[in-house]
């Protein structure tokens, strides 16, 4: 059998991967038989538990040689010993039973006569503290600590004591006098030492809520005394003659620097009441060290950081929290992408409390905004909208949008984000234009309108629509529709279907602007249409959008043959696999077949649509708002055609009747009367909720019954006064269907109630918009609502 | 503030050192995809131009420097100083560096015994028990001769 390294040496030449499988399984195979033997002297099992060690490292199984490095350690040549340390440090964790196979070993070389013998003990009991380990062994740690004069035990023994106390609290009382004795030693009171006291003072803190005796107050007493005492070794460290032993590049020993301002901001965190005393001391000393702190190296930047951490932690004076923000100013200022990390980090945390101060770092921030490392794009996105007011919104969005600009494919999850919060605080403040809110939307729309979704174009259009200025809006949409009909040297990209949404939306909704004013001809803004229905045949949203703008249009251009184009757009879906498109196609063909006066009234303008939850617009609240864009594509069909009759007067309100495909008001009337017959008088019963209530009527919903997977409502609509010509449409979740049965009486009298049936099936919460048409005293009404119920399906 | 693991891969991911100090979730198979998710997100990073920080899960973030042919790679909480661990790495490199003169990968290799002892004079359970490179590098250089 080889050495170590000639096993090294065979496993690295391996010319191919399967060669060197085969030499690994082997001597791994070999290494196993060998441990099995009794009889096999300890040089031996060194060195196959040394060939362990590596095989570990190349992440083969190495379960079944635990034991035998705890014999190892039973070993008395010091090799064998400290490979048996290494390989139970290595091997094993703290919580497999093995461990207590290793109290023993531990408790003896915890006292034995080498000192490199009981360091490595300790460094091991460091490694793998066990509850059990901690009592049973805690003695012989304290022994080290009472008696020992050698700084390299002292310091490990220290950090173990703050182990064990971690794992047994009650053992706090053994150890904490030892913060006091090695503060006081001159001999062992080195950085090592110091960082075992300032583990063991953290660790005492902590405690707090776990420790199970009542002199808790004087210990914690004990260690507070000692503050004044890390306030003059801070102090030391940060003048300017310190020792060049722990020089790092200029930085007096930032790890113990670190470590000692971490452990007092744990003290003045967890103690507030014991500590208050020194609190001003403290705002001094981290002054100190914040304006002080000369270079800009890592070391420095470490320290610093530290001081920024605790100021913020510890929510101190206000001239503190600006210098701390400062400080992360200068970070974000930088060349260096760690310290601009930690500072966007920080920062977010910051800039709730501190806005203003933050708010002064803006340029750097958005700097930021194009670095090259996605982390931190994303955090100072955060920041951006983070600090984002009414004042600098003009400047930061501009910001965003070139950030938009810049960003790639891979990163649609920031995109979406960044949308969806562009949007959020657009609503939030009051913007001086709208203009500038559309412009810079459909700005959006152009850079990734791609990872935009419906609902959010839908949003944009509605703001379009609503906007009064007309040429401006015309300019706005000849510039668009430039874009989008190939124009302008600048292309749209083919994935970004939110742009051909708009395009679509606008030539069907403005083509007849565009066209008086000869910014397009008929055939482009045809042609355009029937572009996008023939590349875009999957998209059901768009093409139903196109088939609604083809409509539109078609009442607004003279060319027949143009006209003829779109006819046969729309009834190229008449035999549409999808049901949605298809009843839109049939549906449109009917109208197209209407009188052209009639058509003129059905596809009139766009009212304004109400948007509900904007600030200010005093209709916040009321939630059975009528919002259009929401994703039920039945409930488009309805507002489209329902709202353009409301602008048209009644007279085609049987044509439009016709189109719902509920038959005429007569035939619907007559259906309704033989079975009023049935049911004369209907109560509402007890258990039903009321869900809305106009001037006209009341409206109860009550589950009938319900089995997984399918429900049977009933709708109750009570008459304040006179109503006819009843229709009740609803609209489920798309995860479900509905059908709607019987509506016991179209028409009733005031007090009188009439029922509607429902039946859905499928999954799914049970959420539902319902319409309610009638006619009542002032004339054609509708009335829309949603109701939430609390099971689901 | 306590370090969970360090370890040591080379640029084609093959490990090199590793001492975990919170062991890992799962068996031995999920030891060797973690390693690998670890290699994964870090080699995909431009040393360059970003940051020395990613967060690995949510319970982890690491703090990694690559040092010629090599990855040192700390895990850390997410809430811990990053800033100060980068100088814990250095300081372990510094110390490797002096104890083996130029220290190369093929160092690292044959005498992983002696990395791992270094190691443990500079941290314990995952804590730095000491910053001086001159003590540490006296200490080790007398522990490597007592054998």
């Amino acid at each position: 059998m080889g050495s170590l390294r000639t096993f090294i040496k065979d496993v690295r030449g391996a010319k191919t991967l399967a060669e060197e499988r085969s030499i690994v399984t082997k001597e791994s195979a070999r290494i196993r038989t060998k441990l099995k033997d009794d009889h096999l002297v300890p040089d031996k099992r060194r060195k196959n538990i040394q060939k362990l060690l590596y095989l570990h490292i190349l992440g083969e199984k190495t379960h079944f040689a635990q034991v035998e490095c705890i014999n190892l350690i039973a070993s008395d040549d010091f090799r064998n010993k400290r490979v048996g340390y290494l390989a139970a440090m290595v091997l094993l964790d703290e919580h497999q039973d093995i461990l207590t196979l290793l109290t023993n070993l531990l408790n003896n070389d915890l006292n034995h006569q080498n000192r490199y013998v009981v360091s490595m003990a300790l460094s091991t009991l460091g490694s793998l503290t066990s509850p059990e380990l901690a009592r049973d062994l805690y003695p012989d740690v304290e022994n080290i600590l009472a008696r020992s004069t050698d700084e390299f035990l002292v310091k490990k023994a220290l950090q173990c004591a703050a182990k064990l106390i971690e794992r047994d609290t009650t053992l706090l009382e053994i150890f904490y006098p030892y913060v006091g004795s090695i503060l006081k030693s001159r001999q062992l009171c080195t950085h090592g030492g110091l960082l075992g006291v300032a583990k063991l003072c953290q660790v005492a803190v902590s405690c707090r809520s776990r420790y199970e005796y009542d002199n808790y107050p004087e210990i914690l007493q004990s260690i507070v005394h000692k503050i004044p005492e890390f306030f003059s070794i801070l102090q030391d460290m940060n003048s300017t003659n310190f020792s060049a032993e722990y020089d790092v590049s200029g930085t007096c020993d930032p790890f113990l620097q670190v470590e000692l301002l971490y452990t007092l901001r744990l003290m003045f965190e967890l103690a507030p009441q014991e500590t208050a005393q020194y609190k001003n001391k403290l705002n001094d000393l981290l002054t100190k060290i914040a304006t002080d702190s000369a270079g800009s190296k890592n070391s420095a930047n470490a320290v610093l950081y530290e001081c920024v951490r605790t100021i913020f932690a510890l929510q101190l004076d206000q001239s503190l929290k600006v210098l701390g923000v400062n400080v992360l100013g200068k970070f974000l200022s930088g060349k260096d992408n760690n310290t601009k990390y930690v500072s966007l980090n920080t920062l977010l945390r910051v800039a709730p409390q501190e806005p203003k101060a933050v708010q002064k770092h803006k340029m750097f921030i958005s700097r930021c905004l194009s670095d090259p490392d996605i982390s931190i794009r994303t955090r100072a996105v955060d920041l951006t909208f983070a600090i984002l007011n009414e004042t600098n919104m003009k400047e930061l969005m501009d910001e965003l949008v070139s950030f938009l600009k810049l960003s790639g494919e891979q990163e649609k999850d920031l995109i979406i984000n960044v949308v969806d919060q562009l949007i959020s605080k657009f609503e939030l403040y009051a913007v001086e234009s709208e203009w500038w809110v559309i412009e810079i939307m459909v700005q959006v729309l152009k850079i990734v309108g791609q990872h935009i979704s419906f609902d959010k174009v839908s949003n944009v259009i509605v703001m379009i629509n609503n906007a009064q200025d007309l040429d401006h809006k015309t300019r706005l949409i000849h510039e668009t529709l430039e874009l989008s009909l190939g124009k302008k040297e600048e292309a749209i990209d083919g994935d970004n279907l939110g742009w051909k949404l708009l395009s679509v939306w606008c030539i069907g909704e403005y083509g007849d602007i565009l066209l008086q004013r000869n910014m397009f001809l008929e055939t482009e803004l045809t042609h355009y249409l029937c572009l996008v229905n023939g590349i875009y045949s999957e998209n059901t949203k768009l093409i139903s959008y196109t088939l609604t703008a083809a409509l539109k249009l078609s009442a607004k251009i003279q060319s027949p043959s143009c006209v003829e184009d779109l006819r046969q757009l729309i009834n190229g879906h008449s035999k549409d696999t999808n049901i949605i498109l298809q009843t839109k196609s049939v549906q449109y063909s009917f109208i197209l077949n209407q009188p052209a006066s009639q058509r003129h009234d059905i596809l009139g303008a766009m009212p304004l649509f109400e948007r509900s939850g904007k600030n200010g617009n005093g209709s916040s609240g009321s939630k059975p708002m009528v919002k259009p864009q929401e994703q039920n594509l039945l409930l488009e069909l309805l507002e489209e055609t329902s709202t353009s009759n409301g602008a048209a007067a009644g007279n085609n309100s049987e044509t439009l009747l016709d189109i719902f495909g509920n038959g005429s008001s007569d035939g619907a009337s007559q259906l309704l009367k033989s079975s009023t017959k049935a049911d004369p008088i209907i109560n509402i019963p007890q258990d039903s909720v009321e869900t809305y209530q106009s001037d006209d009527m009341q409206v109860f919903f009550k589950m009938a019954s319900m089995v997984p997977g399918e429900a049977h409502l009933e709708l109750y609509v009570r008459g304040h006064a006179q109503i006819s010509n009843l229709q009740v449409l609803a609209a489920a979740s798309k995860t479900q269907k509905l059908v709607m049965g019987n509506l016991s009486m179209a028409s009733i009298a005031a007090g009188q109630v009439c029922r509607q049936e429902l039946k859905v099936s499928g999954s799914g919460k049970l959420k539902f918009r319902v319409k309610l048409i009638h006619e009542g005293p002032s004339g054609l009404t509708t009335d829309q609502f949603d109701h939430k119920f609390d099971q689901s399906l | 503030m306590a370090i969970k693991f360090i370890m040591c891969l080379n640029k084609q991911g093959a490990l090199r050192l590793i001492r975990l100090f919170e062991p890992f979730s799962g068996d031995a198979v999920n030891h060797q995809s973690t390693i690998a998710q670890i290699y994964k997100l870090i080699s995909s990073r431009d040393h360059r131009h970003q940051s020395n920080f990613v967060e690995f899960s949510d319970s982890t973030k690491l703090v990694y420097k690559r040092y010629a042919g090599l990855y040192f790679v700390l895990g850390v909480e997410p809430e811990d100083e990053e800033l100060i661990y980068l100088s814990h790495i250095h300081l372990f490199v510094e110390v490797l560096d002096a104890f083996f003169g130029n220290v190369c990968e093929l160092d690292l290799v044959f005498n992983f015994q002696k990395a791992y002892m270094i190691l443990d004079e500079i941290l314990i359970g995952g804590e730095i028990q000491e910053t001086s490179k001159e003590v540490l590098l006296e200490r080790v250089n007398y522990l490597d001769r007592l054998s």
